[in-house]
């Protein structure tokens, strides 16, 4: 008896409509996304029924860690004329300028970390030590810098800021915030800070309220009584 | 020679998509996981000018108006940042809100015990829908009337007998309304509370649609008031 022989069938599969699904998806996906900004502290916003977005232009983040150490970071407009990279650029040579004229060691910057710093986005260092980092940056040594603004490995991270009212001798924190006012020529962007819509305090569900209140206190002090908290959805029960 | 035509071979022309469908698959989990699709929504908040009022420009608040609402946490015992030394706050145990109204007058009697202490203790649960609870039923109480108003606009709104528009501007307005009874609110906060209960205070005023709120620093007859009452009721101060 000869054996049964089985047919070998050719096991195809057609992907071409799998194909076109997984880049039907993928347009989506890169169209929709924004890009998660790293941070220095992962800080868990609280949430609130509040329903207006955060703008994604003329933005100043204030990141409050539980520890009470203050980043900062800015988005320009969307219109390049006032970018990102170039508000930056000029918020560190008008910051360098006031800095120069409270503080007796004065600080400056090459024209290399000039346009490094118009790249990074978040500033979490004190300025005399900026320099540091953004040689690091430029460099491209990233997590060498990124260990100098993490609060957990270095004690010095983060913006200097203290309970302070008095304009004449700011503190660095103050510096830095001043310095929005005079950000040259988009108008948006001023009406954004005195409308308070520019400015958005974030911080983690638990940190303490003192630390928070040095935060509120020194923006009040700089007439920025208005401002937005940033929190997470909440649906309403 | 006769001309021949060449017969072309019809091949099936099969291009395998697997290898495709593989690297857009992993570029879409890379886009997923990289993205944030969730925007943060914002809390607009306005504190008051740091400017020195003139006693007689002030707008005085009507004592049966006022309701001061002064947040604290009970935490855990402090510890000490490995980095730095600095004392830490401990995690926090409990929430806590101190209430009262009007004004706060306080005397004390021969062992420094208050006498007219009227400050009162209230939970942040919101309870139900149907049964509100501790922070939310005080302030639906205090704002009824407006709360009631805001209600049936909404089940107007809800049955499109207007555009979103109209319904925002009525709301205001009926927020506004200075003929109906509507309670201001002061929020305070010890060191010790967290911002996710600041954050969650101001919710509350969004949800019962209170709209004077301020944000005040604790005053000496506050914290004599809330350390006399953990000394006649026990916690944790």
């Amino acid at each position: 008896m000869g054996r049964v022989k089985v047919k070998k069938k050719d096991v195809f599969i057609d992907m071409t409509a799998m194909s076109d699904v997984t880049v039907l998806l993928l347009t989506f996906f890169m169209l929709t996304s924004t890009f998660l900004q790293k941070e220095p502290v992962i800080v868990n916003t609280p949430s609130s029924v509040a329903e207006v977005k955060v703008p994604d232009s003329n933005l100043v983040t204030v990141l409050v860690s539980p520890k009470g150490k203050v980043f900062l970071s800015l988005t320009g407009s969307k219109d390049s004329t006032y970018s990102s990279e170039k508000m930056r650029l000029s918020l560190l040579e008008s910051v360098t300028a006031e800095y120069n004229k409270h503080y007796k060691t004065p600080v400056s910057f090459t024209d290399q970390q000039k346009v490094t710093f118009a790249r990074s986005t978040v500033i979490g260092l004190p300025i005399s030590k900026l320099g540091e980092y953004l040689d690091l940056l430029g460099q491209n040594k990233v997590e060498k810098a990124d260990e100098l603004t993490d609060p957990e490995k270095n004690p010095n991270a983060g913006i200097p800021i203290d309970m302070n009212e008095d304009l004449n001798n700011p503190n660095e924190f103050q510096i830095w915030m001043n310095a929005l006012y005079d950000l040259p020529g988009d108008a948006a962007f001023y009406d954004d800070i005195i409308s308070g819509k520019a400015i958005a305090l974030k911080a983690d569900k638990s940190t303490p309220y003192d630390v928070v209140q040095v935060v509120m206190d020194n923006l009040q002090t700089l007439k920025m009584n208005k401002f937005t908290f940033m929190t997470a959805l909440k649906t309403e029960k | 020679m006769a001309k021949e035509k060449v017969r072309q071979k019809k091949m099936t022309v099969r291009v395998d998509f697997t290898p495709m469908v593989d690297m857009n698959m992993l570029l879409i989990t890379f886009f997923m996981l990289c993205t944030t699709m969730i925007k943060s929504q914002t809390l607009q908040i306005s504190l008051p000018s740091n400017d020195k009022v003139e006693q007689k420009d002030q707008n005085k608040v009507k004592q049966s108006e006022a309701i001061t609402f002064i947040l604290d946490s009970d935490r855990e015992a402090p510890t000490t940042d490995k980095l730095t030394g600095q004392p830490v706050k401990g995690k926090v145990k409990k929430d806590l809100i101190y209430y009262y109204e009007g004004q706060a007058d306080i005397a004390a009697d021969a062992s420094g015990a208050l006498t007219n202490n009227k400050l009162k203790v209230t939970e942040f649960d919101p309870g139900t829908a149907d049964e509100p609870a501790g922070i939310r039923k005080i302030l639906m109480e205090r704002n009824k009337e407006v709360v009631k108003q805001i209600a049936e606009l909404k089940e107007h709104w809800r049955n499109k007998e207007m555009t979103d528009e109209q319904y925002q501007d009525r709301a205001r307005e009926i927020r506004n309304d200075s003929t109906l009874t509507r309670p201001v609110v002061i929020i305070k906060a010890t060191p010790d509370a967290s911002y996710e209960n600041l954050i969650s205070v101001l919710d509350e005023m969004q949800i019962n649609s209170i709209s004077r709120y301020q944000i005040d620093r604790m005053t000496a007859v506050d914290s004599a008031m809330v350390l006399d009452y953990v000394a006649k009721h026990g916690g944790h101060k």
